[in-house]
């Protein structure tokens, strides 16, 4: 099936500054109470803390979030069609259909769908499919603090998202799997030295 | 509530960051209740902005734990025990016990403590058109970490900030080849007006030095990381200041036509040589060596041009020196090898750094006040603004752009023209004033918008010898904060949500903090509680139209001409602009009228240059102090000082105090991630968990500040920090708090 658009987003490391507006803007937009964007310190499960030895350190952020996979796992896996790849590119999880089976924690190979152990159901950024729909970027896009998060279509041409892949150095997470995330990261530029 | 409740949009502006991000918030009101907050739309769309605390503001305004009607205390002071009164009784109260006290020690013994506004005016405003109009005391809260600043700019600029001097053109978006960021970390502190614009500057091109004791968010974005032990700033400046000189590299031109770096000095006297040491026609003229004539001149706007930076002259018997000439003897000390050992820093890359500032197009110097809070802080800044002066580096006129707005102050600071106004006493200066009557006896304090206990030096010393000598506390908050405690009184005061005030920011912009639902509760703003309180002292026909007529009064100034409360309802307004061509001098309010790279007033007190003095108890030499490590308190984004950290959706993220420590004083002491360890030396013990990291180097632990003190499990960070006064800085203005500077032990619980 042939989509018309391909919705996603750009996540810039030189930019961010791992405030993490982006997690709580997204917990209030979508009133849930996990975090579904998760910022991780990178090379360091110590949140927070830079890696090398004082003062030849690099402190890199990495937020985390459902990467709307052009070929998504946990689509195929949910036995209730909870799951479905919209048109627009967006991996949307109907809470209405969720049985809370965890089948789609276990295929998701970004372990980034999260439990709500109060109803039992799972749940996942859902790229704010309500205000996409009304023309507006997602929240956390529109709240990150040091504008690192580019939302837009990858198969438009001319799309500020299509113009930044085509010019950086840009990867994907774990591209090994074959899913071809439409979450997109740059790398933090290389040091002038003095 | 029906879904189909119509939704209000309501803009409004944060005043919380202490007056620097400031965004505009477009509230959304369903009834009387604030439904969302999200960034407002700025007239330029790049300053639409939010950050995570503002974001979460909703839990503050809808906190449970918010004091909902004012209080009077029955248990003991600090015990928490209070008891539900009247607005009409808590009035009553305020009256009888100002009117006693006053009629015993003067209303001079009666200080209003006003803490840290944010870009609040009228709040702060309204405090002190009370205290003028009663003549009594305005204890100035800048002592409380941030008086370092503007006693080093008040010495070299002659003026309160450095900021316009220094990199008044970046936040113009006008981004210099190098940028450097001393003692400041904006990513955490100043995410939105600064940080935003560092990162800009990068992709334009900029390079970007970070000049840090911690490896910050700031530094990690850094093309060279520039990592100096705490409080040796100074002595990083003279040795730039030392390759530049060493390379012939400064600016001449701009020294001699901006700084007073060609003026002679005695070196007898370390003043200035003046025209009546040398018989001249003008006693009070500075002089100068003039090249050509090879002769003294006294200093005019001809003579300067030739006037020589270098030598020692023998005039009339005196030995005299050019103001560079002595800086250079002073910079000459601090070869790259003397300076890398003070500082830590590679000697190397203190070469590199001082070329490389000497030789780029331009330079910007972005900083704050983070390395001011050391005991000799103020001249760190000096010691920045030395190399930037001397390289050319300063602003010295705005040639485009909007023009800086200026509130109409004088009605609050001196509320009855040629009547005498309020004293005024700096907030360190408070300890002695209230414990030993020095200079004079103040006997009852009221507290606004600050949490003195946990925010100011020594705690234990507050608790045991200042709230006892206290015969009236009060307090207006929001929650039962841990000063809050020890208030006979507490009134509580609204969220930034359920009042107005005028807020002249961020640049180039002025906003309205709009009322956007009606104060919850019987919580009142501290406008409109200066305002009654005024009725109740006779003083009414000064707050007449309550925090609205304030705000009226404060914009009744040129700069915001054409710009009303009204226009600003629906969106941020800009400054007017210069007319094309026009040009704004900064000038500088020095006895000079110039940079002062030598200060002659200083020089009983040995600081007449930026010299490099020791911090007082940070050991930055091994072994000197019996407390080896130094205890420095950065700023966390999840809080603004000690405003949100009884915020939960923000607890969730960073549930507790940590303390940060290298993993080389880690292993020595067997402390690993998460352990429980005591902070120690001899004014307190303070218990909380530890993180091993890198961003400190060896020799330094880091508590961020602004937890409370019960989110400790012992003490807390100002049980640990000390009150000493810099007699140099009370002299020049007022003395800081020097949270940076502190000395401890570290043990594992």
């Amino acid at each position: 099936m042939s989509k018309s658009k391909r919705l996603g987003m750009i996540v810039d490391q030189e930019r961010c500054i791992g405030c993490e507006a982006c997690s709580v803007a997204c917990r209030i937009e979508n009133n849930s109470k996990d975090f579904w964007i998760k910022v991780e310190t990178q090379g360091t499960s110590v949140k927070d803390t830079p890696v090398g030895k004082f003062p030849d350190l690099t402190l890199n952020f990495l937020p985390r979030l459902c990467n709307h996979c052009e070929n998504p796992p946990c689509v195929d896996s949910c036995p209730e069609d909870a799951l479905q790849k919209r048109n627009d590119g967006i991996v949307i999880l109907d809470q209405d259909l969720c049985t809370g089976c965890k089948a789609c924690l276990d295929a998701c190979p970004y372990n980034i769908i999260v439990f709500d152990e109060n109803n039992h159901l799972a749940e996942k950024c859902n790229l704010c499919a309500h205000r996409v729909d009304k023309g507006l970027e997602p929240f956390c896009v529109l709240c990150c603090e040091g504008q690192a998060l580019h939302f837009g279509d990858l198969y438009d041409p001319e799309s500020n998202v299509t113009k930044i892949l085509s010019k950086d150095n840009v990867f994907q997470l774990k591209p090994d799997e074959g899913t071809n995330p439409s979450i997109y990261y740059i790398r933090p530029k290389p040091k002038r030295r003095l | 509530m029906t879904e189909n409740e119509q939704v209000k949009l309501i803009r409004t502006a944060c005043p919380a960051h202490c007056g620097i991000d400031c965004c505009g918030i477009l509230a959304h009101v369903k009834g009387n209740r604030i439904v969302k907050l999200e960034p407002a739309d700025f007239p330029d769309e790049r300053d639409r902005r939010i950050c995570l605390r503002g974001l979460v503001s909703l839990d503050i305004t809808y906190h449970p734990d918010r004091i909902k009607y004012p209080m009077k205390r029955i248990g003991e002071r600090g015990e928490g025990k209070f008891e539900r009164i009247s607005w009409e009784e808590a009035y009553g109260i305020i009256v009888t016990n100002f009117k006693e006290i006053s009629e015993k020690y003067g209303w001079k013994s009666i200080g209003w403590v006003l803490g840290g506004p944010g870009a609040g005016t009228t709040k702060f405003g309204a405090y002190l058109r009370l205290a003028s109009l009663t003549q009594s005391t305005r204890v100035s809260a800048w002592g409380y970490g941030d008086a370092g600043l503007p006693c080093g700019s008040r010495v070299i600029f002659g003026h309160q900030f450095p900021y316009l001097y220094l990199f008044g053109e970046f936040w113009q978006r006008k981004y210099p080849e190098l940028l450097m960021i001393w003692g400041t970390n904006p990513a955490e502190s100043m995410p939105l007006q600064n940080m935003r614009k560092v990162l800009d500057a990068k992709e334009y091109g900029t390079q970007v030095i970070v000049v840090d004791p911690r490896f910050t968010v700031t530094a990690s974005k850094a093309d060279e990381y520039i990592g100096l032990k705490p409080g040796t700033d100074s002595a990083l400046a003279l040795g730039i200041m030392n390759v530049i000189f060493q390379n012939n590299l400064h600016d001449k031109e701009f020294i001699l036509e901006h700084t007073n770096g060609a003026y002679l000095v005695r070196i007898d006297s370390g003043k200035m040589l003046r025209g009546k040491d040398v018989d001249a026609k003008k006693p009070e003229a500075y002089m100068v060596w003039h090249e050509s004539s090879n002769f003294h001149k006294a200093l005019s706007r001809t003579s300067v041009k030739e006037a020589s930076l270098t030598g020692t002259y023998m005039i009339n018997g005196i030995e005299c020196k050019p103001v560079i000439q002595v800086l250079m003897d002073l910079a000459s000390e601090y070869t790259p090898e003397k300076t890398a050992e003070i500082t830590g820093v590679n000697k190397d890359l203190i070469v590199k750094l001082g070329k490389r500032i000497a030789t780029a197009e331009t330079v910007r110097f972005l900083t704050h006040m983070g390395f001011t809070r050391t005991y000799h802080g103020d001249i760190s800044l000096r010691g920045l603004i030395s190399v930037a002066a001397i390289t050319g580096n300063v602003t010295t006129s705005v040639n485009s752009g909007h023009v800086p707005g200026i509130l109409n102050w004088s009605p609050f600071l001196k509320a009855i023209p040629g009547k005498p106004s309020f004293h005024r006493i700096g907030i360190l200066n408070l300890y002695e004033a209230v414990i030993s009557s020095n200079p004079y006896p103040i006997k009852a304090l009221w507290f606004a918008f600050i949490n003195f206990l946990n925010q100011c030096a020594n705690a234990n010393k507050i608790i045991e010898e200042f709230y006892p000598k206290l015969e009236f506390i009060v307090q207006t908050e929001l929650f039962l904060t841990p000063s809050a405690r020890y208030a006979d009184l507490i009134l509580p005061v609204c969220s930034f949500l359920e009042f107005s005030d005028f807020l002249a920011q961020p640049y180039p912009y002025v906003q309205l903090q709009q009322k956007v639902i009606e104060p919850l509760y019987e919580s009142k703003s501290d406008a409109n509680i200066v305002a009654e309180l005024a009725e109740h002292l006779g003083f009414g026909e000064y707050f007449k139209g309550g925090e609205e007529g304030l705000i009226d009064l404060i914009m009744a100034s040129r700069s915001f001409e054409g710009i009303t409360r009204e226009t600003l309802k629906t969106q941020a307004r800009k400054l007017p602009t210069l007319p094309e061509g026009a040009s704004f001098p900064l000038s500088f309010g020095t006895p000079s009228g110039k940079i002062e790279l030598y200060a002659e007033q200083l020089y009983e007190d040995g600081e007449a240059l930026p010299v490099y003095l020791p911090p007082i108890e940070a050991p930055i030499t091994p072994g000197e102090n019996k407390y080896p490590l130094t205890l420095v308190n950065g700023h966390s984004r999840f809080r603004t000082h000690s405003m949100f950290a009884n915020v939960k959706s923000l607890l969730d993220l960073n549930p507790e105090p940590i303390v940060d420590i290298n993993p080389i004083d880690a292993e020595t002491r067997n402390i690993s991630n998460n352990d429980i360890v005591t902070v120690f030396n001899d004014r307190a013990r303070t218990t909380l968990k530890a993180r091993i990291s890198e961003s400190v180097q060896p020799g330094i632990l880091d508590i961020t500040e602004g937890w409370w003190i019960e989110q400790f499990k012992e003490g807390s960070l100002n049980h640990l920090t000390h009150d000493i006064i810099n007699p140099v800085q009370d002299k020049v203005y007022e003395p800081n708090m020097h949270m940076n500077d502190v000395a401890v032990e570290v043990e594992k619980k």
